[in-house]
C-alpha cells in the first residue's frame, strides 16, 4: 500500500480536551494526557485475535448461562430452581413488567448484542471482510457502552444466596458456572477490543485521506 | 494549555476523531455521527435528570421493596429494613454491600453531580483535577446501584414454594430503578471538559488582571 504523506494528525483528551500530536505507539503501549492523566490512546496487544476468541466463547456459553438453572431452594420438601430466563418469565407472569424488561435488557439483551457485535467486528478484521457499513455498525456499538450489567447481576446472585442460605437449603446448579464464565468472556471480549485501531483501519479503508483534512 | 476547542477543533465522542468545527452540530468525518463540541446543554440536562432521580429516590425508600409471604402472612420490607435484617442476622459484609449500593452510591451520585454542576456554573474553588476524578468514580459506580433490583428479581423467581413461602416485589422497586437509571442519564449528560474550560477562563482572567 502506497501511503501518501499523511496530513498532521491530532488527538484530543476525552476528559479535558487537551490537544496533542498523534503519538506513534507499538502494541501494548498507551499514551497519557499530561494535563489530567487519563489515557489518551492505547494500542492493545493482539486485539482482533483476542476479541474474536473471547466473543466466540462468550456466545457459545450464552445459551447455558441463560437457560440452565442458576440455583435452587429446598424447603419443607419442596424444591424450586430458576434460570436467568425464568427470572424474566416469572416477573412478567406476576406483572412486574418494569423489572422484567430491565432485567432482560441489562442482563440478557445488551450483553448478547455487545458480544455479537464484537464477534462480527473482529471476524470482519480477521478475515479481511471490511465493509463500509461497519462504520455505522461500530458507532452504534458504542451506544451500549454503559448498559451491560452482568457483573452487577453476579453480585446480586451472591447477595441473594446469602439471603437464602439462612432459612432454606440452597443448591447451586450448572447454570451458575456457565454464567460466571459468560461474564468473564464478555468482560474480556469488550476489554480486548481496540477501538482506536478499528476506527483507524476503517477510516483508511473507506474514506479518502483528504477528507481527514489538514488542520494547522 | 492547548485544547481542541481553542484551536477550533472538536473530538467526536463516539470514534474519537478530531474534527474541524464549522457549524454545530458537527458531523464527524469518520463515523458520520453528529455531535457538539461540548455535550449539548450539559449542565441543564444533568441538573434535570438529577432532580428527577432525587424525587424518585424518596418513594423508593418509603414504600416496601419486597414482600415475603410465609404461610400466607405478608411481611413487608423497605430498603432500610432489609439492611437491618442482615445486621440482625450478623451478615455484616452483605449489609455493608447493600447499604453502599442502594443508599450511599445513589445519594453520593445525586449530591456529587449537583455539586459538580454548581462548581462549573459558579467556578467557585474549582479543582478540575480532583473534580474530574470524582466524576469518574461516580460514573463507574452508577450501574452497581441496580444490585438491589436484581436481588429482588432473583428472590421473586427462586423463592416460589407455593403456600409455604413466596416473595413479591413492592412498589419501591420501580421508583428505585427509575432513580438508578436517571442518575446514569445524569452522569452521561455531564461533560467533565467543562471543568477544565471554566478553570482556563478563570486563570486567563487572573493573568489579564495582573498585566493591567
Ligand atoms: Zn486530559
Ligand atoms: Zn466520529
Amino acid at each position: 500500500m502506497t501511503q501518501k504523506k499523511q496530513p498532521k494528525q491530532w488527538v484530543a483528551c476525552q476528559q479535558c480536551d487537551a490537544l496533542f500530536d498523534k503519538p506513534l505507539l507499538k502494541q501494548g503501549q498507551s499514551a497519557k494526557c499530561t494535563r489530567c492523566g487519563s489515557v489518551l490512546v492505547e494500542r492493545k496487544v493482539d486485539s482482533i485475535e483476542r476479541s474474536f476468541h473471547w466473543s466466540l466463547a462468550g456466545l457459545i456459553l450464552m445459551l447455558p448461562a441463560i437457560l440452565l438453572p442458576l440455583m435452587g431452594v429446598t424447603l419443607a420438601g419442596q424444591h424450586h430452581q430458576a434460570s436467568l430466563f425464568d427470572c424474566v418469565l416469572v416477573l412478567i407472569e406476576r406483572d412486574f413488567f418494569m423489572i422484567a424488561s430491565l432485567l432482560f435488557l441489562f442482563a440478557i439483551a445488551v450483553p448478547i448484542v455487545r458480544l455479537s457485535g464484537a464477534l462480527y467486528l473482529s471476524y470482519s478484521f480477521k478475515f479481511n471482510r471490511l465493509k463500509p457499513s461497519l462504520l455505522n455498525f461500530f458507532r452504534a456499538y458504542h451506544h451500549l457502552d454503559h448498559w451491560a450489567m452482568l457483573n452487577v447481576f453476579m453480585l446480586g446472585i451472591v447477595v441473594s444466596m446469602y439471603k437464602l442460605l439462612d432459612d432454606t437449603e440452597l443448591s447451586v446448579n450448572l447454570g451458575l458456572l456457565s454464567f460466571i464464565l459468560w461474564l468473564v468472556c464478555s468482560t474480556m471480549a469488550s476489554a480486548a477490543l481496540d477501538q482506536d485501531y478499528i476506527w483507524e483501519e476503517l477510516e483508511q479503508a473507506f474514506l479518502e485521506p483528504n477528507t481527514t483534512d489538514e488542520i494547522a | 494549555m492547548r485544547t481542541a476547542k481553542s484551536k477550533g477543533l472538536a473530538l467526536c465522542p463516539k470514534c474519537h476523531k478530531v474534527n474541524k468545527v464549522v457549524s454545530e452540530p458537527i458531523q464527524c468525518s469518520r463515523c458520520m455521527g453528529s455531535f457538539y463540541q461540548r455535550k449539548y446543554n450539559s449542565l441543564q440536562y444533568t441538573f434535570a435528570w438529577n432532580l428527577a432521580a432525587l424525587l424518585a429516590f424518596i418513594p423508593a425508600n418509603l414504600y416496601p421493596i419486597m414482600v415475603v409471604y410465609q404461610l400466607g402472612v405478608p411481611k413487608e420490607a423497605t430498603i432500610l429494613s432489609g439492611i437491618g435484617e442482615f445486621i440482625d442476622h450478623g451478615l455484616y459484609p452483605i449489609a455493608v454491600i447493600i447499604f453502599t449500593a442502594s443508599i450511599i452510591v445513589p445519594l453520593m451520585k445525586i449530591i456529587g453531580l449537583f455539586v459538580l454542576v454548581y462548581k462549573v456554573h459558579t467556578g467557585m474553588r474549582l479543582k478540575p483535577n480532583k473534580h474530574s476524578k470524582i466524576y469518574h468514580i461516580l460514573e463507574f459506580l452508577g450501574p452497581w446501584s441496580m444490585l438491589d433490583v436484581f436481588v429482588v428479581a432473583l428472590m421473586v423467581t427462586i423463592v416460589e414454594l407455593g403456600f409455604v413461602t413466596s416473595v413479591a416485589a413492592g412498589p419501591a422497586i420501580n421508583y428505585f430503578t427509575i432513580t438508578v437509571i436517571f442518575t446514569m442519564f445524569a452522569a452521561n449528560s455531564f461533560d467533565p471538559r467543562l471543568l477544565w474550560d471554566k478553570k482556563e477562563i478563570q486563570s486567563k482572567e487572573k493573568n489579564a488582571l495582573k498585566t493591567t
